[in-house]
């Protein structure tokens, strides 16, 4: 057997042990995870039979918690879409160890997140009317409202992404249903799609992996510019600004990385697959937190500059309210989490550390799920009419949603794990095959 | 699926198998292989033309735009509501709409291309099934298999050479 060979079987033997690793620690986090969602579940029954009442919504503030959550989750979605499709464009070697991980995480975050706007309805049954059907009532779907743009970037969002993951997936399972026995083999079957590895479907599959990149590039840029225009097309002070498309893309990927990270650091040591993922790998995502930390500060500054350079008045009472006003707290949260805390990593130490990076994905997260908070609740509840305004308060039951919607993400993220390969094999083994000297072969695998 | 009757041989080494791939084409032999990733080296060997799957997808493609076109200026036209004094069809609004779909029929048909041709190449072009080229080998098969297929194959550092029939 040569080098090479060898390099390609262990790359195998090494993703598919990782699929029976995690032991009881495993089994603890998924019975938390579905403990969560079980809560999210129950918190919004309460909306369903005793309605909107159970949540703190209330004039002005009609949009709060739940539509915090959706944005935050569609930010989670973006580094997925980053790291598998636009770095891969740019033939960013590097993404091959992790870029898995991200694509799945983008797909269970955009789950999570069309969860929302309906969960927000009240009646989650009256959903569908948002979607253009042919209808004897004479619904009137706006084409013109961002809602209805939201309604179609989401679902083709979702569709493109699973069908990303899914075609990516394809070699892989093929290489684990030949390696598998029972059940797991008839599974990975299903996935595999018949699939031989021929020179014939790899010219093909290639090139169609090649246009989903270059579709799901531009869609993920859109999704959040779409999901930032929900506010920007309005005329509420604080959101009206032609600033948000790019800062919400910034906050996105910001968002996105972090949580790659937070993931990767302790699975990498759960799973054993610390010479597949390696420090390199952490230490140049935590970079790309660091780069996207600066725009979202950059950002931040922005706004406040283009208030007080030509902006009306109330814009800049409103942006003035979020440091000074009954919210500060929490916004000055969001600037120690977002734009000071990731200064630590222009320290090489601080980038090498995974205990130091997963808590600053976990801080970042934080940090952005306060900016959402507050880009949603300020603005409503200081707008231009001083007799109205109010300070919103979350009840338990949004709350409630909020850690559901961790759980039912943490749920499908790890019956992934332990069902589909968390790395792509091929890619991996490709990396082997571009070595010229088989000596050089387990290298490549860790140098890329 | 019957099985078509040639040369298979099995290599453990890239570079072995992407020279045995020129030493049989320059003979002008028919070559397939079926390997555990898209080896650089080996598919440049073999020469095979741009996959045309993006016709469909482009089709696809443009298909969705049209439609996304259709369906918002058709859905505005039938309730012709003025907002905000845009006109009833606002194609700058309904940009998005259609980008959208563009992307979202562009993708089902890439997928859907992928599946039906990748099915019809492995029916034209196969390779004999073996769970080592998903794995860590490489497969070459020449179909109809001459002896001359066999040597090259043997000299060229193929680990294992059998007849298929």
């Amino acid at each position: 057997m040569s080098a090479v060979s060898a390099e390609l079987a262990r790359i195998e033997e090494r993703v598919h042990a990782a699929q029976g690793k995690g032991g009881r620690l495993y089994w603890v986090v998924l019975a938390c995870a579905v403990a969560a969602t079980a809560i999210g579940v129950y918190s919004w029954s309460r909306i369903i039979r005793f309605g909107m009442g159970e949540t703190g919504l209330n004039r002005p503030v009609s949009w709060g918690v739940l539509i915090t959550d959706f944005v935050f989750w569609v930010g989670i979605a973006h580094s997925g879409t980053l790291i598998s499709a636009i770095l891969f464009l740019f033939r960013a070697r590097f993404r091959t160890a992790v870029y898995r991980v991200a694509e799945a995480m983008t797909v269970f975050a955009v789950a999570t997140a069309g969860l929302f706007p309906i969960i927000h309805l009240g009646r989650p049954w009256f959903g569908y009317w948002i979607l253009p059907y042919p209808n004897e009532r004479s619904l009137w779907i706006n084409f013109r409202s961002p809602l209805v743009w939201d309604a179609f970037a989401i679902s083709t969002y979702l569709v493109v992404s699973s069908l990303f993951l899914v075609s990516g997936m394809i070699p892989d399972a093929a290489a684990l249903r030949d390696a598998s026995r029972g059940w797991r083999r008839r599974l990975y079957a299903v996935v595999a799609l018949g699939w031989r590895g021929t020179d014939e479907e790899w010219r093909h599959h290639s090139r169609a992996y090649l246009f989903f990149a270059a579709f799901a590039t531009p869609l993920v840029i859109s999704v959040h510019s779409v999901v930032s225009w929900d506010f920007a097309v309005s005329v509420v002070p604080g959101w009206h600004s032609t600033l948000f498309p790019p800062y919400f893309v910034a906050g996105a990927i910001l968002s996105g990385v972090a949580m790659v990270l937070t993931l990767l650091v302790p699975l990498r040591r759960v799973l054993g697959i610390e010479e597949l993922v390696t420090q390199k790998h952490l230490d140049l995502l935590s970079r790309l937190v660091l780069l996207t930390s600066l725009i979202v500060t950059f950002s931040y500054g922005m706004e406040f500059v283009l208030a007080l350079w030509r902006g009306p008045r109330m814009e800049l009472d409103t942006l003035l309210f979020r440091p000074f006003g009954s919210y500060a707290p929490l916004f000055w949260t969001m600037v120690l989490c977002n734009c000071l805390l990731p200064l630590l990593l222009f320290s090489a130490r601080v980038r090498g550390s995974g205990p130091a990076l997963f808590v600053l994905g976990i801080l970042v997260n934080v940090g952005m799920w306060l900016e959402r908070f507050n880009i949603v609740v300020t603005s409503l509840s200081h707008n231009r009419i001083p007799f109205d305004w109010s300070t919103y308060r979350p009840t338990l039951v949004e709350m409630g949603i909020t850690v559901g919607s961790f759980g039912w993400f943490f749920t499908w993220f790890l019956i992934f794990l332990k069902l589909l390969p968390a790395v792509s094999i091929a890619e991996l083994k490709e990396e082997v095959g571009h070595a010229p000297d088989p000596a050089l072969a387990a290298e490549a695998v860790h140098a890329s | 699926m019957p099985r078509e009757p040639g040369v298979l041989g099995v290599f453990g080494d890239v570079s072995l198998a992407a020279q045995a791939v020129r030493a049989l084409r320059a003979e002008g032999m028919e070559v397939r292989a079926a390997m555990p990733a898209p080896f650089p080296e080996l598919v440049a060997a073999m020469e095979r033309p741009i996959s045309l799957i993006g016709l469909s997808t482009l089709t696809g493609a443009v298909a969705g735009g049209a439609l996304g076109l259709l369906l918002a200026a058709g859905g505005s036209w039938a309730w012709p509501i003025v907002v905000g004094g845009m006109p009833i069809v606002s194609f700058p609004a309904f940009l998005v709409i259609v980008f959208e779909m563009a992307v979202l029929f562009g993708a089902l048909t890439n997928f859907i291309g992928l599946l039906s041709i990748s099915v019809l190449g492995r029916m034209r072009r196969g390779v004999p099934f073996d769970p080592r080229f998903t794995r860590d080998r490489v497969g070459i098969f020449v179909p109809g298999g001459a002896r001359r297929a066999q040597e090259l194959l043997a000299m060229r550092g193929a680990e294992e050479v059998r007849d298929v029939s």
